[in-house]
């Protein structure tokens, strides 16, 4: 008998390509270590992200989802992170009333200069998500992984 | 834009036996097919089997048609879409009246706003309305609706006893005893609810805010959902409707209305409705001018994320 292999979460990240995504570059040629369960997907501005990205990444297999752009007033397109702040902020408040644990979205600014706290809260929220489990909106849930009505039941 | 009362019914008004709102929606309707000012008057007519349906009448001979009562629980405002393009070439847009309850007019000016109609094309019969009815049972939105004259009109149909707009009812009881459960209780009573969909649409035809060319949900480059009836393709479609409606829903709750499967949509719609309400102070359609809060930003706020 194979060991039950433990749970590492799938994290989805939505990086924009003029800060987090450079802050993700630092973390790396400065050698912060951060998780590998990251799965980067680096794109223009925060604002692209549409909300049905993060819906869509869930049900296809992330357990977590991240949003990460560029401090308020840093936008390389000088108004994409103000709109994805009003979008998630009411994202947010949907996907939790919709059953998502509220955890599991996060989004956060993170410049290029901030290697460090790219791999801290890359760090902090993968723990977080490994002690939440897998994700409940997957399309193929995990191995003896309860389905929503046999959570309720 | 305020609405301007014609003349035929604040004669009606100060008449002691005030005639029947059905009679003044009719009279109403005449008056503007005699005298040409529109194409078309959009109301409530009764059908063989006696449900109510929209009714298009093109002819003054044909106002009798029309019916108000209170299960009239549909949105005309959404078949304006269907009179925004001329109706042939080198031809004006052509002007529709539209019988409107106090949340549909709301709906009027969240059009006005993104352009989808012109003030001057639309002239709308408001309805001073007490409420309307679902299956018989009182509506939910109706039960806590604070508004009894629409945000706009160009005639007012006056109700024929007194109209009281005093509803001591909380609007968001129902979100907040949701949000007090547990996220996998409320996974739950989603998948519960969703699993029924059918996905017939009729939600997103009801409604006047969904009027893209092409839908989310039936798109094919990109592909964003299939058309499997699955539970997760079902979430998708209903998370990816309200959240397009965030902002922007009048709450006329007619997706709910016409839910073959009686799956409780408002409760998403106002849930959003009550975030945006304590985020931004915004409700839909208390004037054009004012932006939804997705369309626009304020460089100052910082916003739990």
């Amino acid at each position: 008998m194979a060991p039950e292999h433990p749970f590492e979460p799938k994290i989805v990240g939505f990086l924009c390509n003029w800060c987090s995504y450079a802050g993700a570059d630092l973390a790396g040629t400065s050698r912060a270590r951060y998780p590998q369960n990251l799965r980067i997907i680096r794109v223009p501005c925060s604002g692209r992200v549409d909300p049905l990205f993060v819906v869509k990444a869930f049900q296809d297999g992330a357990d977590g989802v991240m949003v990460l752009g560029c401090h308020p007033g840093d936008c390389h397109y000088q108004q994409g992170n103000y709109f994805a702040q009003r979008r998630y902020a009411l994202m947010h408040r949907l996907l939790e009333f919709t059953g998502l644990e509220p955890e599991r979205l996060f989004v956060e600014w993170v410049s290029a200069s901030e290697g460090k706290k790219f791999a801290d809260v890359t760090t902090a929220f993968t723990d977080k998500i490994r002690a939440l489990g897998p994700s409940p909106l997957k399309r193929k849930r995990a191995v003896g992984q309860p389905s929503p009505e046999e959570v309720l039941a | 834009m305020s609405g301007q009362k014609s003349e035929r019914v604040e004669s009606g008004t100060a008449d002691p036996a005030r005639p029947t709102m059905e009679a003044q929606i009719r009279e109403a309707a005449r008056a503007y097919l005699e005298d040409g000012a529109v194409s078309c008057v959009i109301g409530y007519e009764r059908g063989p089997r006696g449900n109510v349906r929209p009714a298009f009448i093109y002819e003054a001979d044909d106002v009798d048609r029309l019916v108000w009562g209170a299960d009239c629980n549909l949105n005309l405002v959404t078949y304006v879409h269907n009179w925004k393009q001329p109706l042939g070439r080198g031809q004006p847009v052509p002007t529709v009246a539209i019988v409107a309850r106090p949340c549909d007019a709301r709906a009027v000016n969240l059009l006005i706003h993104e352009q989808q109609i012109q003030r001057d094309k639309v002239k709308v019969i408001g309805l001073t309305c007490a409420g309307t009815e679902i299956n018989g049972q009182p509506r939910l939105a109706c039960q806590y609706c604070d508004e009894r004259v629409p945000v706009v009109y160009d005639v007012l149909i006056e109700a024929e006893g007194e109209v009281t707009a005093a509803v001591e009812a909380d609007a968001y009881e129902d979100i907040a005893e949701m949000e007090s459960w547990t996220p996998a209780e409320r996974l739950a009573y989603w998948a519960s609810e969703f699993d029924r969909c059918i996905r017939c649409y009729a939600c997103r035809q009801a409604c006047p805010g969904c009027y893209c060319f092409e839908c989310v949900a039936e798109q094919v480059d990109p592909h964003w959902t299939s058309i499997a009836l699955e539970l997760p393709e079902k979430h998708f479609f209903h998370v990816m409707r309200a959240f397009h409606l965030a902002g922007r829903c009048v709450g006329c709750d007619a997706c709910e209305a016409v839910c073959p499967m009686d799956i409780p949509l408002s409760k998403l719609n106002r849930k959003l409705a009550k975030e945006v309400e304590a985020m931004f102070g915004y409700r839909t359609g208390d004037d054009p001018e004012t932006a939804p809060p997705l369309t626009t930003f304020d460089p100052q706020e910082q916003l739990r994320l």
